[in-house]
């Protein structure tokens, strides 16, 4: 009698490898035993429900990333990240945080260097769908409660997130994420850095200014607006307080200031 | 666990109250899936109840809750877990448990369900609901993950038949002997999903009805039915997969009449999944199921009349 | 940092943050309806709306053959239409270095 426990890593294991033969102890149609060959189809069906449902998972999680490459290559590459790393929970709308960072080693992507950024961007985007809710502050409250403070500490919206590029990764996800046909498109020389914010139930992806995401990840980071505007006035010497400040707000990113 | 929590009204309208949220109507719900939000929420149609996957509401916030706040502020909920692992070798995940209570808690659905199947294998999750051997072995652990479940939810679940696609020739007895006897030992209540059920008898090559005629109707408190497709395995037999990405074949039709017959009226779920229809064509399956459930209902009254 | 200069920056921060609300009361009305994609504002990328993530399934699936060999594909999508300033083209040639043994 072979244990269950075995079964399992023998199954799991055949099921991931995709190459591997059947496991042992299977038996076919109308009972009779099988030396494992004769059920390759029937056990090919698993192979394939959990490669294909964790592709599409990933497909409809990075849409841009697949669009730049194309879905054959797209869903080529993610087979080979799906066999790399698994899901290590059944909460599957977490998976895929270290797709970007496989994108960056997986060297047939090369020839399209921005490809991990944009994935750095689309994954902010739905960590921020998924993100925990809060209310911003409003132009009243925000009137009320800051202009007249010394040192103001900014709590900022827990979906917000920074995504740091050196190629124009706003750009090339907004003009690849359209519909229709593609134009060549010349792009925009040196890097871009996005917020991606959703403070109520729309995700908002903006550009930032110079300095802008040095300040914004200061803020968020626990730093009062003081430091944040000397660490970014630090990185960016034209770093405007003000036009940031205001951003932010328009944003709907502040959600306390004390 | 007792078994007191499940209040059996057998053939009534009002089907088992399992978690104490409320009551879960006799008829067809469906899945609820973001594409429909907007149709349920602006004209909110007439169905029975919704059922949500309970891995794709365990995130933080964002418009998944606020969506599915807005509709169960409508309309009752089944909560249906494809994650816990109910038949894997190893421990449950506490974490995934606690997941599931605070959805419990926070939305406070009629019914609790999940799967005969395994998905997680050390620390990896497969995404599939995986086949078990049936023996002593398996029944113990499944017994025991389900006593787990009923004591940390703090109510009866209902335990799916699953569409297999191998068997185990560990196997030592059959699948309705092995539920029969989880519940039993457990006091769950089951889903009876008629669609696996004709999947497997095709992919296995038994008899689906004789299946049915054995089950233990008076234990359902749910039922299921999907789409499949066809392929054909090495033998080039007829080898079904349980794709949800279709409505409900004519042949899983005339079974679920059969089921009825002998669970009576039972909320039904219309399950599609993969290439998931415009509204109006998922409310049309449900509506079809309905019509199915008040047939029955009347054949009843004239036979007892 | 002596008093002095942290209350001459304290004083400059509330005057920035009174500017800047002000600022955001004004764009409010215009930036919407302007569309404007300088820096701030919104980019909308059309398919993003709705693909928060296919989420869980308790159903197999019938499309098979997700076994194209990355290691011999060449991308092949919009990247092709980007042209990046220096002409480091998208991508139109495969990457036959650094593979892993076969």
């Amino acid at each position: 009698m072979i244990p269950f426990s075995d079964i399992e890593r023998d199954f799991a294991w055949a099921v991931l490898d995709g190459e591997a033969s059947v496991p042992g102890p299977l038996v076919g149609k109308s009972g009779r035993a099988t030396s494992g060959k004769t059920v390759t189809r029937s056990f090919a069906v698993y192979q394939n429900n959990v490669y294909a449902s964790l592709i599409d998972a990933l497909a409809s999680r990075f849409p841009v990333t697949a669009r730049l490459v194309g879905e054959e290559f797209f869903q080529a590459m993610a087979r080979i990240y799906i066999g790399c790393e698994p899901p290590r929970s059944a909460v599957l709308l977490r998976y895929g945080t270290s797709f970007p960072d496989f994108v960056v080693q997986f060297s047939p992507a090369g020839s399209v260097p921005y490809l991990a950024d944009v994935a750095r961007l689309e994954w902010a985007w739905h960590a921020a769908y998924h993100s925990a809710d809060a209310t911003q502050l409003t132009l009243a409250e925000l009137t009320e409660a800051g202009p007249d403070a010394e040192d103001i500490t900014i709590s900022l919206h827990p979906s917000l997130g920074v995504v740091r590029a050196p190629f124009p990764v706003v750009t090339i996800w907004q003009i690849s994420g359209r519909e229709g046909k593609d134009e060549p498109t010349q792009l925009p020389d040196g890097g871009e850095d996005a917020l991606v914010v959703r403070p109520k139930l729309d995700v908002e992806v903006r550009r930032l200014p110079e300095g802008g995401a040095v300040f914004v990840l200061a803020l968020k980071g626990g730093a009062t607006l003081q430091e944040a505007a000397s660490s970014a006035m630090q990185e960016a010497p034209a770093f405007d307080l003000k036009a940031n400040l205001a951003g932010l707000i328009t944003s709907g990113a502040i959600v306390s200031v004390r | 666990m007792d078994q007191a929590t499940a209040q059996v009204t057998a053939n009534g309208v009002i089907a088992q109250n399992l978690t104490g949220n409320g009551p879960m109507p006799s008829r067809a719900g469906v899945g609820l899936k973001p594409e429909h939000y907007r149709d349920i929420l602006d004209a909110s149609p007439d169905i029975g109840w919704f059922e949500i996957h309970a891995e794709n509401y365990m995130g933080d916030g964002g418009p998944p809750h606020a969506y599915l706040t807005a509709v169960r502020e409508r309309y009752p909920l089944s909560l249906h877990g494809v994650g816990l692992s109910i038949g894997g070798a190893g421990p449950l995940d506490k974490n995934h448990l606690a997941r599931l209570k605070a959805l419990v808690d926070r939305y406070q659905p009629a019914l609790f369900s999940e799967h005969l199947a395994w998905s997680s294998h050390d620390t990896v999750y497969l995404n599939d609901l995986l086949p078990l051997p049936y023996m002593e072995e398996t029944l113990a652990t499944v017994c025991a993950h389900i006593d787990e479940v009923q004591e940390a939810l703090q109510c009866q679940m209902l335990l799916e038949n699953p569409s297999t696609y191998v068997a185990f020739a560990e196997t030592s007895m059959s699948e309705v002997e092995f539920l029969r006897e989880v519940v039993r030992r457990t006091g769950c209540g089951l889903l009876l999903d008629v669609s696996n059920v004709f999947v497997q008898a095709t992919n296995h090559g038994f008899s689906a009805s004789d299946y049915l005629d054995s089950f233990p109707a008076e234990h359902v408190g749910e039922i299921h039915l999907g789409g499949h497709a066809e392929d054909s395995d090495d033998d080039g037999e007829a080898l079904l997969i349980d794709d949800h990405g279709r409505g409900v074949a004519d042949s899983v039709w005339a079974l679920y009449s059969r089921a009825l017959s002998r669970t009576g009226p039972k909320p039904t779920l219309i399950e599609w999944d993969n290439d998931v229809p415009s509204w109006p064509v998922l409310f049309a399956e449900a509506k079809r199921a309905d019509a199915v459930i008040a047939d029955r209902r009347s054949n009843r009254v004239r036979v007892s009349a | 940092m002596t008093a002095h200069t942290k209350k001459i920056s304290g004083l400059a921060i509330g005057c920035s943050f009174a500017a800047a609300l002000g600022m955001a009361a004004s764009s409010q009305s215009t930036t919407a309806a302007d569309g404007v994609e300088k820096c701030y504002g919104v980019a909308k990328a059309g398919e993003n709306d709705c693909a928060a993530g296919k989420g869980t399934s308790c159903a197999g699936t019938s499309k098979i053959d997700y076994q194209g060999n990355a290691w011999k594909l060449v991308p092949k999508g919009t990247c092709e239409t980007m042209e990046l300033p220096d002409t480091r083209k998208g991508s139109l040639e495969a990457v036959d270095r650094d593979l892993p043994p076969a």
